[in-house]
């Protein structure tokens, strides 16, 4: 691979995504595991697994979820080597493989809004040597940025760590224009895995499951199904209904966003609030929670009503906006930007 | 939007982010926070008050000299003077002198004004702050709050009052209201309370910046219950803070402040301790943009003190004082002093 190799990756809690300018795009569960001992490792054939094999092996696995909230875990030598590991993984995904080809590939990543200087700097010490060139970018912005849509938009970015408000005002967002809440996916599978074992003491369940469960059926709102999946108990799968839980749990994250949301509208120049409360845009894996779109327009309402668009797409519409702007960013910024 | 107006969008938008990237490369501090940024901000917006006087001084140079004889010599406190607003006098901190000599002209000749004061009475509504029996800290600061302002305003300053009755009013919207402003100066009023020294008494005066003593820290925590700030605000702010150029403003401000408070309260109780002068990171300090301190100007958890605070002639003096403290750091001429002691 001789030829420059533009990439966005969305370095996500729960998962993360990259998509290059040849065309490849992944997405991989963002868990890195080493086996635990000669055993797991004969039995495993592998040094390192990373992602849905890495949580499917987890009973043989030191398995290291290297991001928390959205950031990479300081302080753990473990946990930069996870996050190396998995930034591997993926440049190996879409054709990187070794370092001659590393020297070709400019990254742009996307990290939380809320992500201290020290975060970024963290982040970049940790992709040394991985790419060439490396941008870091809020989440909200690359995905503003993929969708053309950097006036007067609010882009809600719902990932497993956190919940990313971005308020675009035509430039590159500052402080004043974010939110970061820590009300995401991770809070939705702890409240709801607390909730199913209050009322099922006797089943068995992972938070592994929980997520899955919450992944295929979350929803807030009216239920028009009933959701119904299947747990052990005591070694026999048995049917428990889960939809009044998933609804309370998907529903506990409700308030912090209506709340987030307006108070960041209400900060809009007042001539812009129409157009912005127009432009709402959902994005990350809690795009996917079934009339949250519908209960945000609820809220919306009381402020004069407005339109939260879903991204049928929303996985990938954070490293696609980090390609875009991997792809615009000037050569002579690259040289500047090396990694 | 039109085509090229996004391209040109992402463009400005990109590089932007490129420099923030630089920037955190660099290790260097927000854009918006960096001193020189903030200093030549505040150099704008004197801008009139040092080029009047520097043009008078290079015609006064030019006439020692010889050159442009018989124009008229403009005296520098008037022409500053007449740079204020109607109905605002203007009160310089450094009295500035006429002088034949060019070679003399330093930064002790521009003087900088106070004309807008913010009074910030602490806490309020559903937030009592310290509390003794039949005594709050609200309506304490309140009353003081209200009698300095009247104080102020008698002697020609323009007051902004954070809070005029009982509410609660977050601290974000205190600076927030000080910083909309356009305000010179930020007084807070508080008062002390010291659960497990219940015989201390004295008064002390902050300023922004890192405390040194643990139990700093928590007075600051106890004072910023009631923040309404974010995590994210809250880091914005922090960022570049201590940092800032206006922390000697603030302390010159404080140690004048502490000075009178100390000088006049001491008079009404010879037991009153001189606590000084000393940095916390107290919420309504980080967060506005002017020199600000927080004066804690008694300590109801003592006995005697908390008898004293009830006294309506005690918070007069109290607000007296602080008057003078703020006047002493505008620099006020002493020949108006004398008057204002009467008022109250």
């Amino acid at each position: 691979m001789a030829e420059v190799l533009n990439v966005g990756i969305d370095l996500g809690t729960s998962r993360s995504a990259i998509s290059a300018s040849n065309g490849e795009r992944f997405v991989v569960d963002s868990f890195v595991g080493w086996p635990v001992d000669m055993v797991a490792r004969k039995v495993l054939k592998r040094d390192v697994l990373i992602g849905h094999e890495a949580v499917a092996n987890r009973t043989m696995l030191d398995l290291h979820r290297p991001l928390e909230r959205g950031l990479l875990k300081e302080g753990s030598e473990k946990d930069v080597e996870a996050v190396r590991e998995l930034l591997k993984h993926l440049l190996r995904l879409v054709g990187v493989n070794g370092k001659d080809d590393a020297a070709n590939v400019r990254a742009v990543v996307g990290v939380p809004a809320a992500s201290l200087r020290t975060n970024k700097q963290y982040l970049r010490n940790a992709m040394k040597g991985i790419v060439d060139s490396l941008l870091i970018v809020t989440e909200p912005f690359a995905v503003a940025y993929g969708l053309d849509a950097l006036l007067h938009t609010m882009i809600i970015d719902i990932g497993a760590g956190t919940t990313d408000f971005c308020v675009m005002k035509g430039r590159y967002p500052t402080d004043e224009d974010q939110r970061t809440l820590t009300v995401a996916g991770d809070s939705i599978d702890t409240q709801l895995l607390k909730l199913i074992e209050e009322r099922y003491p006797q089943y068995n369940v992972t938070v592994f499951m929980v997520r899955d469960w919450k992944e295929k059926h979350s929803f807030v709102g009216e239920s028009t199904n009933t959701v119904v999946v299947s747990a052990p108990v005591k070694g026999v799968p048995t049917d428990l209904d889960i939809t009044n839980e998933l609804k309370a749990a998907c529903e506990t994250i409700l308030p912090p966003i209506v709340e987030t949301m307006l108070d960041l509208l209400a900060r809009v120049e007042p001539e812009f609030q129409e157009r912005v409360r127009n432009n709402i845009i959902l994005s990350g894996g809690g795009g996917l929670i079934r009339g949250l779109a519908e209960a945000l327009e609820t809220a919306l309402k009381g402020v004069g009503g407005g339109k939260v668009k879903y991204m049928e797409d929303p996985v990938f519409i954070g490293s696609d906006g980090g390609l875009a702007l991997a792809t615009d960013a000037p050569e002579g910024d690259w040289e500047k930007l090396s990694a | 939007m039109r085509a090229g107006n996004i391209d040109r969008v992402k463009r400005r938008a990109l590089q932007e982010a490129v420099a923030e990237n630089l920037d955190v490369m660099r290790g260097m501090p927000p854009r918006a926070l960096r001193p020189a940024t903030r200093r030549m901000r505040i150099w704008l917006r004197r801008a009139p008050l040092i080029l009047v006087p520097l043009t008078l001084l290079g015609s006064t140079y030019m006439i020692a000299n010889g050159n442009g004889a018989g124009q008229a010599i403009a005296p520098v406190r008037a022409a500053a003077v007449a740079s204020g607003r109607p109905g605002f006098p203007i009160f310089h901190r450094e009295a500035a002198s006429t002088t034949m000599n060019a070679e003399r002209v330093t930064a002790s000749a521009f003087p900088l004004t106070v004309r807008r004061v913010v009074l910030d009475a602490g806490h309020g509504g559903s937030d009592p702050g310290a509390i003794a029996p039949e005594l709050l800290e609200k309506e304490i600061t309140l009353d003081i709050g209200r009698r300095l302002r009247a104080l102020l305003e008698k002697n020609g300053f323009d007051v902004v009052v954070t809070r005029d009755s009982d509410r609660t009013i977050a601290l974000r919207d205190r600076a927030q209201l000080a910083n909309t402003s356009k305000s010179d100066i930020f007084v807070s009023i508080h008062v002390n309370a010291l659960e497990r020294h219940t015989e201390s008494r004295g008064i002390e005066t902050y300023y922004l910046g890192a405390a040194t003593d643990p139990s700093l820290t928590e007075l600051a925590a106890r004072e910023n219950r009631v923040s309404g700030y974010s995590v994210s605000d809250m880091r914005r702010l922090l960022e570049g803070v201590y940092a800032d150029a206006r922390r000697d403003e603030s302390h010159e401000l404080a140690s004048t402040v502490q000075k009178k408070l100390y000088d006049a309260l001491r008079r009404e109780d010879a037991g009153l301790e001189n606590w000084g002068v000393k940095r916390a990171p107290f919420l309504v300090l980080v967060a506005t943009d002017m020199p600000a301190v927080l004066a804690e100007v008694g300590c109801i958890s003592n006995e005697k003190e908390s008898a004293m605070l009830r006294r309506p002639e005690y918070r007069q003096k109290i607000a007296l004082a602080l008057f003078d403290g703020i006047r002493a750091y505008a620099g006020m001429p002493a020949t108006e002093k004398k008057g204002n002691e009467q008022n109250g």
